[in-house]
């Protein structure tokens, strides 16, 4: 055994030491829980892996692997994961539910804020004056197409809160429990229809 | 000592697969598990003393170009693979709003 | 905690039964197909590379079919996130962070240098390591980096979509005019005894065709990505 260890070349050394990172890497990923340090992790997997394709005589596979797992890859990640983090409310009632004096306060936004951090998602509240003036008959095609979560408007008549979204959406049971408390706001939600359709 | 130590990665991607709590990490671990295959492949095709399979002067013994053909091919369909399953990941976050195996599957057994 | 602990178990018996059968497998190797390739490749195709002969004349079928499954996937991506082709806007999604100056600096710097690598790699698959499928990849992450330097930049989904099936027909026409010269398909259209330079104009048309498929649908793919959701 102390024979074979002293007989390897320096390639081989290098080759033994690649295939050891490589199986600290794999250990590495499959432990972690945080996405976002995954993509660094992915993108060094893809690394050691070419060199050691070029160790065993292959450089065109190598090439092909850096370019794929080094630039492609990684972005691609990153795109899909950074969409995960949002919780996205269109504000449609324009009075002191949520903003009072430029600034962030309200009832609306306590609770919409204890919520979020509950489910560890960024908060994200927007009052884009091109959506909100589409009707309300409208609501339920903007929930599916893009990629708002919860509507958020005043009925004129009775002066209660309606806050709208996805019946699909798990987040909805919990927003329904916390709601149960407070009588001026409503949660309406919407069934799905059919995909494609 | 060297294809051993590959199908341990191998091996490692399985595991990561089995108890993934999260659909993105699986797809991760189809990575791996697909990685560690094609250096499976090449690693048995090596034997010392071969060279690079790209004829010039003064080469006499080539290393199998064979399995290398078929691994550029397996890289490109993996990648293409990946790119379509994490679309649908983003699909599965948008109409159920999270990304947990467990969550989405008690929901549908509530439902149905 | 007992699941896992069956699972781990179960690992490590296949663990176990790849180690007893790995010192068998010296008995199964023939070195039948390498003899031939090293005798014959370069008379045969025309290329240094065997790599590439292998990829673009021996077994130019399997070839096809990997392009043709690029087309798949990205018909399949864009039918998934259901946006209309129609549209010709595509903005890029990270406009609440500016990109910062000097990434943008250095971009407009590196990107006409990753394009003319990439078209090198693609020229050159018959010489040395690359080929079409390689090179193609290393031109769509150049034309990403458009994405950071200009923001506003529009797409045409649609256009690209076209241009990429009537690549993909030009090959499969390129490859089958081969049943008038030598009587089969999908092989080198020049006759077996011309020179090497002259059959190495086939392989260099058939790799800037694979690399500009490659490349417009990974564009393609990318670009999908993007526009998801906003």
């Amino acid at each position: 055994m102390v024979n074979y260890i002293t007989d390897l070349s320096l390639i081989d050394y290098t080759a033994y030491a690649l295939q050891f990172l490589l199986i600290f890497i794999a250990v590495a990923i499959v432990v972690h829980k945080n996405n976002g340090t995954i993509i660094i992790l992915i993108a060094s997997f893809s690394l050691v892996t070419a060199s050691l394709y070029v160790i065993n005589n292959a450089p065109d596979v190598a090439i092909a692997e850096v370019a794929i797992g080094s630039a492609i890859i990684p972005l691609i990640y990153v795109i899909s994961i950074s969409r995960q983090r949002e919780f996205i409310v269109l504000d449609k009632a324009m009075d002191d539910f949520i903003i009072s004096d430029n600034q962030f306060t309200g009832i609306g936004y306590i609770l919409l804020k204890r919520f979020s951090d509950f489910y560890h998602l960024e908060l994200n509240i927007t009052n884009d004056p091109l959506l909100c003036r589409l009707g309300e008959g409208k609501d339920q095609i903007l929930c599916e197409q893009t990629n708002v979560d919860l509507i958020v408007s005043k009925d004129p008549a009775s002066g209660e809160y309606i806050l709208k979204g996805k019946a699909s959406n798990i987040l909805m049971n919990k927003l329904e429990q916390m709601t149960k408390d407070y009588d001026n706001i409503r949660v309406i939600k919407f069934k799905d229809r059919d995909f494609g359709e | 000592m060297n294809p051993i130590l590959t199908f341990l990665v191998v091996l490692i991607g399985f595991y990561g697969l089995s108890t993934s709590d999260n659909v993105i990490k699986s797809v991760f671990s189809v990575t791996i598990i697909e990685s560690g295959v094609i250096l499976l492949f090449l690693n048995l095709g090596n034997f010392e003393g071969g060279s690079v399979p790209i004829l010039s002067e003064g080469v006499t013994q080539i290393v199998d170009p064979l399995p290398q053909a078929l691994m550029i091919t397996t890289i490109v369909i993996g990648s293409t693979v990946t790119a379509l399953s994490l679309m649908l990941c983003i699909k599965v976050f948008h109409h159920y709003g999270t990304v947990e195996w467990k969550e989405v599957l008690s929901r549908e057994d509530v439902k149905s | 905690m007992s699941r896992q602990i069956v699972l781990i178990l179960l690992l490590g018996a296949l663990f176990a039964v790849f180690t007893m059968s790995i010192i068998e497998l010296e008995g199964l190797y023939n070195a039948f197909g390498k003899e031939y390739f090293l005798e014959y490749g370069q008379s045969d195709t025309g290329s240094n590379n065997l790599v590439t002969a292998i990829l673009l004349d021996y077994r130019l079928f399997d070839s096809l079919f990997e392009a043709g499954i690029l087309l798949i996937a990205v018909s399949g991506v864009i039918w998934i996130s259901k946006h209309d082709i129609e549209e010709k806007n595509a903005r890029f999604m990270i406009d609440k962070f500016k990109t910062p100056d000097l990434f943008i600096t250095f971009s407009r710097l590196v990107y006409p240098l990753m394009l003319a690598f990439g078209f090198y790699v693609i020229i050159n698959g018959h010489l040395s390591p690359g080929g079409g499928f390689q090179g193609g990849t290393i031109v769509a992450t150049a034309i990403l980096i458009l994405y950071y330097i200009d923001a506003d930049k529009e797409t045409n989904i649609g256009l690209i979509v076209t241009v990429e099936k009537i690549v993909y027909l030009l090959i499969i026409v390129l490859a089958s005019v081969s049943i008038v010269t030598r009587g089969t398909f999908f092989t080198n259209f020049f006759p077996l005894d011309a020179t090497q330079d002259t059959k190495a104009i086939y392989l260099v048309l058939l790799n800037v065709l694979i690399g500009f498929k490659v490349a417009l649908g990974l564009w393609t793919i990318f670009t999908a990505f993007l526009k998801e959701g906003r």
